[in-house]
């Protein structure tokens, strides 16, 4: 396979994922069987980030995630290659719908999941791209969404299983309608017995399926919404309905249009921003293309004093980019270098643990000590590349000044470590 | 609530009295012999365990058939003296055998646990119940400062002629900036790991020459950078000289090999924070915290995820002890929120209401569980599911702070609004 191809099997079909790491699982436990210890964790001479060959089958799921992680940091850092717009949505809903790499089985899927849910609907219909991380095999396996069922069902060996809330809780607390969105521990409960039965399909091209045998087909009720409905019948359409009613209710809208102006505004925005994004939501049932471009054309969004600080991912491909245009050597030592960086400033790369993902205010990021790591990275960063002359024009006459004073090979390292440049 | 206890030797237990590092530094005898330090220069460590850990798995309730029949499958057998049981505390709580190393510490009194303690606000939200105890307000959802900020901020007005102004009086390992610490009053902050001990590109004077010179400005930037710049170098400096005397490198690399697991990073944590307290005496708050206690689903009993994680966090302990075991010393061990007490479909537990609380320290009265404690039955439960919370973790906290640290009436009034004293636990602590 050459090195397109293998870059991109992380966002190929699904199936041959699910094949890859059953593969692994075998490789791993032949390895301890004949070693007795766990080789596959030790020191074995892997180069990161280099894809010229297929993955050895006991490393798949670590090639799935550094494939991911290089594509997450290359789309977001080369604008000739991924719009900027559509890069920095991409993360946005990636975060907002997180999922994490060191939960269970979730590891093999997390960079198929950014492909194919948070970047292919990150300019279409809020209610899609929910539907779509509902029933992707990452968030399935995250929030333990795929062992959920109706309780008293028959499991393996006769076992009886039953409900599990975690999906339905951050359904409604983290990804739409927000803490005080007004739903109650029984409507958790509730929305949890509607998606019974929805789990993983190693076979499937989707990767979900729904198992009538194990979906609660008793009465339920969502924030007034009675299951199964005349309309619907019972089975899956329950759970697609209830999770486009969560989609379009108004205090989705407000959560939702809140942490765009957020993350594109400023940390405190305007009240009547928020408003009116959420008005656009609303009235384009959640159209987010239509959304964003309310949130451009609002004089907020170019206020000079709505200044936003660099969290370390803006950092890191800020810098990336900046170095990237000036320098020919392979972008691969760099990724190393951000991942790194990441790991060191707070932010690794599919690494939150909690579904609420990173936070991206001043607050969490303006702090003493992870200030120095941003240098360190720079300077690093910057070793062998040529002045990015192109950033003094952008840096303040003091910056400009001091960096004049170095050795021209430190140069670009002392710009990106500036203060002009930890904002966006 | 039956006290007695069974000093029973079983052959483990007598293992561990041999060979437990934690006994050694637990003796009493041993800090009663060096002077005593001033209530001023008591040390507090917090340890937050994020994800609402499963208390009933820590502290067993093995005296109640109602928690058997609430957790088929995961529950911890009655202690029976195998390594498959709980250790038996007294006639209702036993310790998870995963956690057998802190025995010592109970039996020497030193290690006690609230079983029923909480925030009073009944949120099920991790990320609301983790706000409202950060900034000590149950309840509210809106900005403030980290409690342990104001603390760090009061001790420091109260002996600014002894520490100089601008020294951080609090230290927090492993997270980019937590809002328990997050307020005006300075902290050092610590990356996870081995980071924690590197100087990077600053170590290289001319190179650091030229970044300040970047950030020589009066801007809030700047300040903060230069700030991070010098603790920075304090604390690469003093753990890697630590280090060096202790041969800890080879262990360090080890924990960070195996690393994506945090148990194995919380340890890791816990020596870097001692480190760094031990070394500089002005440190006398720190924080730490651990992910992964969020256990939907296949929690396992004995074994499994979550034995893992109490495994760690009891050799965490054990560590912790071994550095802050002086008279005024205390180590809080706390969680968002508990657990169901019943398991859900998928052996598991679902967000719950009160749980168990851990104290360590010489002014504790360890050795025995306290707090109200009314067991599993359907009517005393909370909303039919959850353990209730019976002690206010801010009047916990308020015990500890009076007794360890002589925080008064007024300060605790200001850590913690709208709190009340709570006098049920006037034993908890020693006098």
């Amino acid at each position: 396979m050459g090195q397109e191809a293998q870059r991109s099997a992380f966002s190929g079909a699904l199936p041959s994922l699910f094949t890859g790491a059953e593969r692994e699982r075998d490789a791993r436990r032949k390895a301890k069987d004949n070693k007795g210890t766990d080789t596959a964790r030790g020191e074995d001479g892997l180069k990161r980030f280099d894809f010229a060959a297929p993955p050895a089958p006991e490393h798949f799921s670590r090639a799935m995630v550094q494939q991911s992680a290089a594509w997450r940091l290359q789309s977001a850092s080369h604008p000739e290659l991924e719009a900027p717009l559509l890069a920095r949505m991409t993360e946005f809903w990636f975060n907002h719908l997180n999922v994490y790499v060191g939960k269970g089985a979730v590891r093999p899927f997390v960079g198929h999941y950014a492909v194919h849910v948070a970047r292919a609907h990150a300019l279409g219909k809020f209610e899609d791209l929910l539907l779509a991380s509902a029933k992707h095999p990452a968030m399935l396996l995250y929030l333990d969404q795929a062992r959920s069922v109706a309780t008293g069902s028959r499991g393996p060996q006769g076992s009886t299983r039953g409900l599990n809330e975690n999906y339905a809780r951050e359904l409604m607390e983290l990804h739409t309608l927000g803490v005080d969105g007004g739903y109650s521990q029984n409507d958790v409960r509730e929305m949890a017995r509607v998606l019974t039965g929805w789990t993983v399909d190693p076979g499937d091209k989707s990767g979900f399926r729904f198992v009538a045998r194990l979906h609660d087909a008793g009465r339920k009720t969502v924030l007034g919404q009675q299951y199964p409905n005349s309309f619907l019948g019972s089975g899956v359409g329950e759970g697609e309905d209830a999770i486009r009613r969560l989609a379009r209710h108004p205090n989705t809208a407000k959560r939702v249009c809140l942490r765009l102006a957020q993350f594109f505004v400023a940390d405190q925005p305007a009240p009547a921003l928020v408003q009116t994004l959420s008005q656009t939501f609303l009235s384009t049932q959640g159209d987010i293309r239509q959304v964003m471009r309310a949130l451009v054309e609002s004089a907020d969004f170019w206020h000079p004093d709505n200044r936003l600080f660099k969290t370390p991912m803006d950092y890191a491909c800020s810098a990336l980019a900046a170095v990237d245009s000036v320098s020919d050597t392979p972008d691969w030592r760099r990724w190393v270098l951000a991942v790194g960086f990441l790991d060191a400033a707070g932010q690794p790369l599919h690494g939150w643990q909690t579904p609420d993902g990173y936070k991206f205010d001043a607050a969490t990021w303006l702090v003493p000590e992870a200030l120095t790591r941003r240098a360190d990275f720079a300077l690093t960063l910057a070793r062998q590349a040529d002045t990015a002359e192109f950033l003094l024009p952008y840096m303040s006459a003091a910056t400009r000044a001091s960096v004049a004073q170095e050795r021209p090979a430190m140069r670009t390292g002392l710009l990106l470590a500036s203060p002009d440049f930890m904002y966006k | 609530m039956p006290q007695g206890f069974d000093f029973t030797l079983q052959r483990r237990t007598l293992l561990q009295g041999f060979l437990g590092a934690g006994a050694v530094y637990a003796s009493p005898v041993l800090w009663a012999q060096s002077k005593a330090p001033a209530a001023a220069d008591a040390r507090l460590v917090v340890l937050f365990l994020r994800g609402a850990y499963d208390g009933l798995s820590a502290l067993v309730p093995h005296g109640d058939a109602n928690y058997y029949r609430l957790r088929s499958s995961i529950a911890i057998p009655k202690p029976d003296g195998s390594e498959q049981s709980a250790i038996k505390l007294d006639n209702m709580f036993g310790l998870h055998p995963a956690m057998a190393a802190l025995l010592p510490l109970w039996q020497q009194g030193v290690l006690t646990a609230l079983p029923c303690a909480g925030s009073p606000d009944p949120t099920r939200s991790h990320f609301d119940a983790q706000h409202h105890w950060e900034i000590g307000v149950p309840g509210k959802s809106g900005s403030g400062d980290g409690w342990m900020n104001a603390l760090a901020a009061q001790r420091a007005a109260a002996a600014a002629s002894a520490s100089g102004p601008g020294k951080a009086l609090a230290v927090g390992v492993g997270e980019a900036n937590p809002l328990i610490l997050a307020g005006s009053a300075p902290v050092q902050l610590v990356p996870k790991g081995q980071a924690a001990t590197r100087q990077g590109a600053l170590g290289d004077a001319r190179t650091r020459d030229a970044v300040m010179k970047l950030y020589s400005g009066q801007d809030k930037l700047s300040e903060a950078f230069r700030a991070g710049a010098e603790s920075r170098m304090q604390t690469a400096q003093t753990l890697s000289a630590d280090m060096a005397d202790t041969g800890m490198a080879a262990q360090e690399m080890q924990a960070a090999n195996n690393g994506a697991g945090n148990s194995k990073g919380l340890l890791l944590d816990a020596q870097h924070l001692a480190t760094l307290m031990r070394q500089d005496r002005r440190l006398r708050l720190g924080f730490l915290s651990a992910g992964g206690w969020d256990t939907h689903a296949n929690q396992g009993g004995v074994t499994g995820a979550l034995a893992q994680n109490l495994g760690n966090l009891a050799a965490t302990l054990v560590q912790l002890r071994k550095d802050f075991s002086q008279p005024n010393d205390m180590v809080v061990v706390c969680s968002e929120f508990g657990r169901t007490s019943a398991e859900n479909g998928t052996r598991g537990t679902d967000h719950g209401h009160g749980n168990a609380l851990w104290l360590m320290g010489n002014q504790v009265q360890g050795g025995r569980a306290h707090g109200r404690w009314e067991g599993l039955a359907n009517g005393n439960l909370h909303e039919g599911r959850d353990l209730p919370v019976h002690h206010d973790f801010r009047a916990v906290l308020a015990q500890v702070l009076r007794h360890s640290q002589g925080v008064g009436t007024a300060e605790l009034d200001r850590l913690f609004p709208g709190y009340a004293w709570d006098a049920q636990l006037d034993g908890l602590m020693r006098s």
